[in-house]
């Protein structure tokens, strides 16, 4: 199949790759572009573990070529940390022991984390809703929706200008309390 | 137990963030998919269109000619199999010998430059069959019929009876006796990554290096060189982080040896990463099980006698090296009767060969059919005496003064907390509430139902999916900076090995979490290990790493006693120096140490060896050691919908010792999550052609967040007499929520007299059986 050229904008860097038409934007971004973190999980829209951000919005790469993205910014989970530090949702996930296999992580990072800059005071079922198109076959979800929470909570507190982000609460969400009671 | 500890516990029961998080949050981590090799060739399958066919020729001719493609292999290529183990004489081949025997079975392998190209040529791949009639019920298949799977062979592949001595008569004489059908669909593990494999000639010794999401890195090594006939030290397996394995990821599959094989004949490193659909097609399935049984009980609901008929559908080969269909029903032969005194038992076993994937194993293997199948039996006789099933549990639980317990079966349950974790469940639920509560509902006409289930989770096995090593491996390193490495023989997917090992070797080393680094999954580095599987890992490989951490400290004992001239039972440690006990002005580093073992080696206190490394086997005490618990399910039925929603729900959890309750918690809400899906919604259906229907995330439903309940989870700890008390705890979640939440569904629609004997109950299910029934809710 004939390549064509390609000039994708990922992560704020510019890429120029050769490329066939029909080869996914997944595809492209893990073997062309070699960032590794967006995972394939089913290649037909359905687990989320693919999601990047496309002009901002969580998108599904593997259900886009990948010369659909030229002149679009397309983000990825490898954009999140900077310096290597954890950000804010990513720090929480790993406090409240949200991930596993990890394998699902990327997709649920990159389409929580844009959940909640348009949502910043989700309510839990809130959450669990916007989890709802990411597959997560190790978790349970109880400790997604806990790291969620919790990174509501600490961007809230920047955003009031709070000195400490950890408070008093307790984030032992795994035990005691009932929300559908 | 407290005396295993060599120091204090700082970190064995601590509330730890896993130290594997960080790669796995940016992105960083390597997966099988994500390695890059020069000149990787890609393989993809031809696989059967039909369930049972003769193959009447492959024309490859037009792959050949497609551009970038490099080989088409068949069976003649590769003439390879898996062997059987144990009583079936047939024989998995590497890619299909003349016939094909499930849907998707591979038949031709295509090595190109892409997947993309693989793809292509495999579409231009002709292969000519004569389908045959295919075998897909398995109790016709048990005669025989319409035909056998396997000339060679009758369909039943495992045949096994067993009966207490006195059954017939405690049976006869029972003042009740009820009969009832119990069936599991058949489902998959579904890991959210997909099975692959990479074979890579090492260019600078010439072994063959091969990456591959296996549970057990060194039984994969034993497999591939017995099968291919290679050399056991010329490979190498290097397991690279696993996006999920449930017991499915523990099989050898046949794509591993085309792989590996295709690499040695090319003479270029190979990969194959299977897409999802290949998955249900291919990955081996689970729980096609039917119980037919018939239980004997008095007046108050004790239990004198069960008899069953346990029949499993393994498909159309023996997963190698663990048939499913054996493990999920000899194991629930022998645990059948759960936590509750049944004097009395009887057992028939049949698995059978069909036209399907082969059945394998899957998180809990047999305890999920067996839990539900107990339960609902108990339920079933609570109903029909009109007793309470809180008050029928507790008429049969094994009592504390009863322990240790033999069961009927001759399993002995070492220790537990059967009625203790069933009142806790209660009261955590508070039974007494909810049941108000559903009256009160019922008269407005909303409809919940409450579900109990009491577990056993024989953990810690000699024998499981991950191979039948005994025992566990750890070797320690103090480098010689002062700090630690250490190498398990595991294959993790998602647990927690490098921490909850990290954190007991911690406590026994006296050394800070940060200054140890836990490996595995390298043959050429981590000492021979079984693997992970059957709930071992914390138990085998944690006494493994509890064992060489000891070993080594007595020797850091004696570097420090000779260095700080004290005796050595007043050395202790802490942040990785010793001291003199109470004096801590006298103190010696760990890094103090290994400069002596290493580099200034005449300094060495006689009798000491140079250098610090130490390999420990840890085989526990005895062959099983049970885990228990409770769990407890509120959900509400809309019975015009069918629509089920989970209100509440409990789990009393006993493990033993917890190295991590973080960890352990967490294994449990995604044991519970999947047993929501085994409940309501996970079902690989056939059609009658031998079809497989469901083979997108579209068709074949997984849990997803919305639906899965908000747990609440209490510990209780029994300490088993094994390394540290731990006992396994992987698979109870799963092997107690399908039970739990099918009890209760059946709970919710008790006013129509409709009671679900198979799982998964659909929303369909519910309205289809509503409809039908005459009895009008109260």
């Amino acid at each position: 199949m004939n390549e064509v050229p390609v000039t994708l904008w990922v992560n704020g860097q510019t890429y120029a790759v050769r490329v066939s038409p029909r080869k996914l934007l997944s595809d492209v971004i893990r073997e062309d572009i070699g960032l590794t973190g967006t995972h394939v999980g089913c290649e037909h829209g359905v687990c989320g573990a693919c999601t990047v951000w496309v002009d901002d919005r969580p998108t599904r790469s593997c259900l886009m070529f990948a010369i659909q993205a030229e002149g679009h910014a397309v983000t990825t989970i490898e954009a999140l940390a900077q310096h290597g530090q954890l950000n804010v949702l990513q720090q929480a996930l790993h406090e409240e022991h949200g991930l596993q296999c990890g394998f699902c992580t990327p997709g649920i990072v990159m389409t929580m984390e844009a959940y909640l800059h348009e949502h910043p005071n989700p309510t839990v079922d809130d959450i669990r809703d916007a989890l709802s198109g990411n597959l997560c076959r190790c978790t349970g979800y109880q400790n997604i929706v806990a790291g969620v929470q919790k990174a509501a909570r600490v961007f809230a507190q920047n955003s009031s200008g709070a000195t400490s982000a950890a408070g008093n609460e307790s984030t032992h969400l795994s035990e005691g309390g009932r929300e559908y009671v | 137990m407290a005396e295993e500890f060599a120091s204090a516990p700082h970190f064995v029961g601590a509330r730890i963030p896993r130290t594997e998080d960080s790669r796995l949050l940016r992105g960083e981590a390597q997966y099988l998919d994500d390695i890059q090799i020069p000149n990787l060739l890609e393989m993809a399958f031809v696989r059967s269109p039909y369930a049972a066919a003769r193959i009447l020729s492959v024309d490859s001719s037009a792959a050949w000619n497609i551009p970038g493609v490099r080989a088409v292999f068949t069976f003649a290529d590769m003439p390879f199999v898996l062997p059987q183990n144990g009583p079936s004489p047939i024989d998995q081949p590497v890619l299909a010998r003349e016939r094909v025997r499930h849907a998707g079975e591979a038949v031709v392998a295509v090595v190109a430059e892409s997947r993309y190209i693989a793809e292509d040529a495999c579409e231009a791949v002709h292969v000519a069959y004569t389908p045959e009639e295919p075998v897909l019920d398995m109790q016709a298949a048990q005669k025989d019929r319409p035909r056998r799977v396997h000339d060679a062979a009758p369909n039943v592949f495992y045949h096994q009876e067993y009966e207490t001595e006195g059954f017939q008569a405690a049976f006869d004489t029972a003042p009740h006796r009820l009969t009832m059908t119990f069936q599991t669909t058949r489902q998959t593990a579904c890991s959210l990554e997909t099975r692959g494999i990479i074979a890579a000639a090492d260019p600078f010794s010439g072994r063959m290096t091969v990456y591959c999401g296996t549970q057990s890195p060194h039984r994969l090594r034993g497999d591939l060189a017995e099968m291919l006939q290679m050399e056991e030290h010329l490979l190498r397996v290097i397991v690279p982080e696993v996006g999920g394995a449930f017991g499915m990821k523990a099989a050898t599959y046949p794509e591993y040896l085309a792989v590996v094989q295709a690499a040695r004949l090319l003479r270029q490193p190979v990969k194959w990463t299977a897409d999802r659909v290949e998955s249900f097609l291919s990955d081996v399935h689970a729980r096609d099980d039917i119980h037919d049984l018939e239980v004997a009980f008095d007046q108050r609901g004790q239990i004198i006698a069960v008899k069953d008929h346990l029949m499993a559908d393994g498909g159309a080969y023996a997963s190698y090296p663990f048939s499913g269909a054996i493990g999920e029903t000899s194991l629930a032969a022998k645990v059948i009767t759960g936590p509750y005194d049944i004097a009395h038992l009887s057992t028939v076993i049949d698995c059978t060969y069909s036209n399907k994937v082969p059945l394998g194993a899957y998180r809990g293997v047999w305890g999920p059919v067996a839990s539900f199948v107990q339960e609902g039996m108990v339920d079933r006789i609570a109903q029909f005496l009109h007793l309470d099933a809180a008050e029928v549990r507790r008429t049969n639980l094994v009592q504390p003064n009863q322990l240790p317990y033999r069961n009927a079966a001759g399993m002995l349950y070492d220790s537990g907390s059967f009625t203790e974790s069933f009142e806790h469940a209660l009261a955590q639920l508070d039974y007494t509430r909810w049941r108000a509560t559903q009256e009160q509902a019922r008269r407005v006409g909303k409809y919940l139902g409450i579900g109990l289930s009491n577990f056993v989770e024989p953990t810690a096995m000699a024998s499981s999916e991950a191979g039948s090593i005994g025992y566990e491996s750890c070797s320690v390193r103090v480098e010689p900076s002062g700090t630690v490495t250490a190498w398990l023989g595991l294959g993790p997917s998602g647990q927690g090995h490098e921490t909850t090992m990290a954190q007991v070797l911690a406590d026994q080393l006296g050394v800070d979490l940060e200054h140890i680094v836990v490996l595995h999954g390298d043959t050429d580095a981590a000492p021979l290990g079984g693997g992970t599987g059957g709930s071992r890992s914390g138990p085998l490989g944690g006494g493994a790493a509890m064992q060489a951490g000891r070993k080594m400290r007595e020797r850091l004992d004696v570097y420090a006693a000779h260095m700080l001239e004290a005796a050595v039972e007043d050395i202790a440690w802490e942040h990785g120096r010793a001291h003199v006990r109470g004096v801590y002005a006298r103190h010696v580093s760990l890094r103090d140490i290994a400069r002596i073992a290493y580099n200034d080696v005449r300094q060495i206190p006689s009798g000491l060896p140079i250098g610090l490394e130490v390999t420990e086997r840890y085989q526990p005490p005895r062959p099983v050691s049970f885990s228990n618990g409770t769990h407890a399910a509120v959900v509400e039925v809309n019975p015009s919908t069918g629509q089920v929603t989970v209100l509440d729900y409990v789990v009393v959890n006993d493990c033993g010792t917890l190295i991590n309750p973080l960890i352990v918690e967490g294994q449990i809400h995604g044991g519970v999550a999947q047993g929501v899906g085994a409940a309501l919604l996970e079902s690989l259906v056939y059609d009658d052609s031998g079809q497989l229907l469901t083979t997108t995330l579209m068709d074949y439903l997984l849990p997803s967040a919305p639906l899965v309940p908000r747990m609440r989870i209490e510990h209780l700890v029994t300490p088993s007499d094994g390394a540290l008390g731990v006992k396994g705890m992987g698979e109870g979640s799963l092997i107690a929520s399908p039970a739990a939440i099918a009890g209760a569904v059946n709970d919710a629609l008790s006013p129509w007299g409709v009671s679900f004997e198979r799982l998964p109950i659909a929303p369909r299910d519910i309205v289809t059986s509503l409809g039908r029934s005459s009895a009008a809710p109260v």
